[in-house]
């Protein structure tokens, strides 16, 4: 295909990404310099890096900035561990049923996830099945704390995202080579081994490629944080988009809410970069 | 791998699926139970299991007033929908392009769901059921338009350009959607387009763009060079070639990637709760029944969360070798 044809097939896809997604990534910047409420959309005030300041000096901002590194670290390994560990058993069910258990395991992953954070939140609430085996064991009522809220947010985590790295670990065993595995018994390797030597370093560009989403995924997390502190606002259990969000839309602060979107923003590069470096790498390669 | 024989292992193995699978479904399980009982039921110091079934809360949730024959029409409605499934299903049978039988039943569906406040007075849940429907059949289409011809160029093309345009793609996707939602609310306010369907489709179209072009790309590698190169040396122009040769054996890869773009358009909460303030889509209008203090709110959030999760549950069920096709042809390859 000629230049100037890709470029004609691609003008209003570009155009549409440039005018939607790079002009207001610029437009950002400029929003955080401003001293902007709901009142003043119109004629702004600029005020420089003061914004950014009050963002650094923001001991709630560094609450929640906490927290999501708490998130991260603790939800991402919990759902590689379980969607890997949940594939390999998955692979040694025969054909037939696997259709049925991965018909059950994705559910999670196709709901809308306000919807599956309301459902989750169905079991904790009063009168709940979760609340009622918690009364049974404790012996005391399931109440709606900074802490209980904190590893509800993370059962959901577990609950909504374990699918993804599930269906892509489970997809990434069918490719594993007959010839390495079958040399291996010969060998007399257990099947632990097998695991740790052969099917981990098979999979290891997919342990690269879940973990990096899983990062970004958990860091922009927002819809369930949002619908599980609804109830009293508990401001600690916020995460930085949750708190972004709030700042930008009840305090009206909108200059300060830019300018932690774009700390947010530079923040992920760190991960972003090697990422897309990746993909960079494999695609021109793949040409 | 080989598989276990051990009839022991094997045991413990059905034993571990089975655990994480009720794991995944009792949320709807429980919902689905919870959705159909009274307040005073659902709030019952131990779960109840057998119960009497109401379908108040759903009642309450969609109507102002019961019709006086609900059952006459809950069978009409659901017949008329399913012939129109049926129609899409088979939509390969029919003489004419399949592209305009997927445009009738999409008329016709349209022209049912909106008169039907005509005759049964609704809830306001019911508008931003209307709502959803709008933004996500206009970003489909518009996401689809332009994303087709995108990809196309990025499957056919070798030049460096076009690597940089999917990573960048790529970059942008990955961004904490906060980082343009607020300009676009900036540029809603000064534009006058907040809270109007037309901000949500274009904005829509705009963040699920990427993710469009990836997938359709890798469904345009698979189709061979010479297929257009034929229809080319015949005299069309590769414009020609691409909308009379091309798009027609693209259809499963189009659904697909529709497919997609529907779950994620539907599933949109942050842009579209910052981008409006009356038109609302389910998702949005669900989340307000997070919290609640009377008894009643219990029952009515999981009418309002089965309500918004059956839509999406019966299209998936509808299209599920589509949505396989999808997950290995986009997701899985990266």
């Amino acid at each position: 295909m000629k230049r100037r044809t890709f470029y004609m097939f691609m003008s209003p896809s570009l155009l549409v990404m440039l005018a939607l997604m790079v002009f207001p990534l610029l437009t950002s910047v400029w929003l955080s310099m401003q001293y902007m409420t709901f009142r003043n959309i119109n004629e702004p005030e600029f005020v420089g890096l003061t914004n950014y300041v009050a963002v650094f000096e923001d001991l709630k901002f560094w609450n929640a900035f906490t927290f999501t590194m708490t998130y991260i670290a603790i939800a991402v390994p919990m759902q590689i561990f379980t969607g890997f560990l949940i594939a390999v058993l998955l692979d040694q069910v025969s054909r037939r049923i696997r259709g049925a258990y991965l018909a059950a395991f994705l559910m999670p992953f196709i709901v809308v996830p306000v919807v599956g954070t309301l459902m989750v939140k169905q079991l904790f609430e009063s009168g709940g099945i979760v609340a009622w085996l918690f009364r049974e064991i404790v012996g005391s009522r399931f109440i709606f704390t900074e802490q209980t809220v904190k590893g509800l947010i993370l059962v959901h985590a577990l609950w909504a995202a374990t699918p993804f790295s599930l269906i892509v670990f489970f997809a990434g065993m069918q490719t594993l080579p007959h010839e390495l595995v079958e040399a291996s018994m010969i060998d007399g390797a257990s099947r632990l081994r097998q695991v740790r030597y052969i099917m981990i370093p098979h999979l290891r560009s997919l342990f690269v490629f879940v973990g990096l989403i899983s990062i970004m995924d958990s860091y922009r997390v927002f819809d369930s944080v949002f619908v599980l502190t609804e109830q009293n606002p508990i401001y600690k259990a916020e995460v930085m988009m949750l708190y972004t969000f709030r700042t930008a839309m009840s305090v009206q602060r909108l200059g300060k809410a830019n300018a932690m979107s774009v700390i947010t923003v530079v923040m992920i590069l760190v991960v972003l970069v090697p990422f897309l470096y990746r993909t960079y790498r494999e695609q021109t390669e793949e040409r | 791998m080989k598989r276990i024989e051990n009839r022991y292992a094997l045991a413990v193995i059905y034993l571990l699926l089975t655990a994480y699978a009720i794991f995944s479904v009792i949320p709807f399980f429980w919902t689905t139970i919870q959705s159909f009982k009274t307040p005073r039921q659902a709030n019952s110091r131990v779960p109840l299991f057998i119960f009497e079934p109401t379908t108040d809360n759903y009642s309450d949730l969609w109507l102002k007033v019961i019709p006086d024959d609900p059952f006459f029409i809950t069978i009409a409605l659901v017949a008329i929908f399913g012939l129109l499934v049926l129609i899409a299903i088979n939509a390969r049978r029919f003489p004419i392009a399949r592209g305009y039988v997927y445009l009738a039943v999409l008329a016709l569906g349209f022209a049912v769901l909106w008169s039907i406040p005509g005759y049964v007075k609704t809830q306001t849940f019911y508008d931003y059921f209307l709502n959803t429907i709008i933004v996500t059949t206009g970003t489909i289409c518009v996401s689809i338009s332009i994303g087709c011809m995108a990809g196309y160029g990025l499957a056919r093309y070798s030049g460096i350009a076009g690597v940089v345009i999917l990573v960048a793609a790529l970059g942008f996707r990955s961004l904490p959607g906060m980082s343009y939602i607020l300009p676009y609310w900036w540029f809603g306010q000064r534009s006058g387009l907040y809270d109007t369907h037309l901000l949500l489709i274009i904005t829509l179209v705009a963040i699920n763009q990427p993710f469009t072009i990836w997938m359709l790309r890798s469904f345009f590698m698979n189709i061979p060079k010479e297929i257009e190169e034929s229809a080319m040396v015949d005299g069309a122009n590769r414009l020609t070639a691409f909308i009379s040769v091309i798009i027609p054996i693209m259809w499963p890869g189009i659904i697909s990637t529709a497919l997609f773009t529907m779950l994620l358009a539907y599933s949109d909460f942050l842009l579209v709760r910052i981008l409006t303030q009356s038109n609302w889509t389910l998702t949005v209008a669900i989340s307000k029944y997070a919290a609640g203090e009377d008894p009643g709110h219990i029952t009515l959030a999981a009418a309002a969360a089965v309500s918004a999760a059956v839509p999406i549950i019966i299209v998936v069920f509808i299209f599920q070798g589509q949505l396989v096709k999808g997950l290995t042809a986009g997701a899985v390859k990266g």
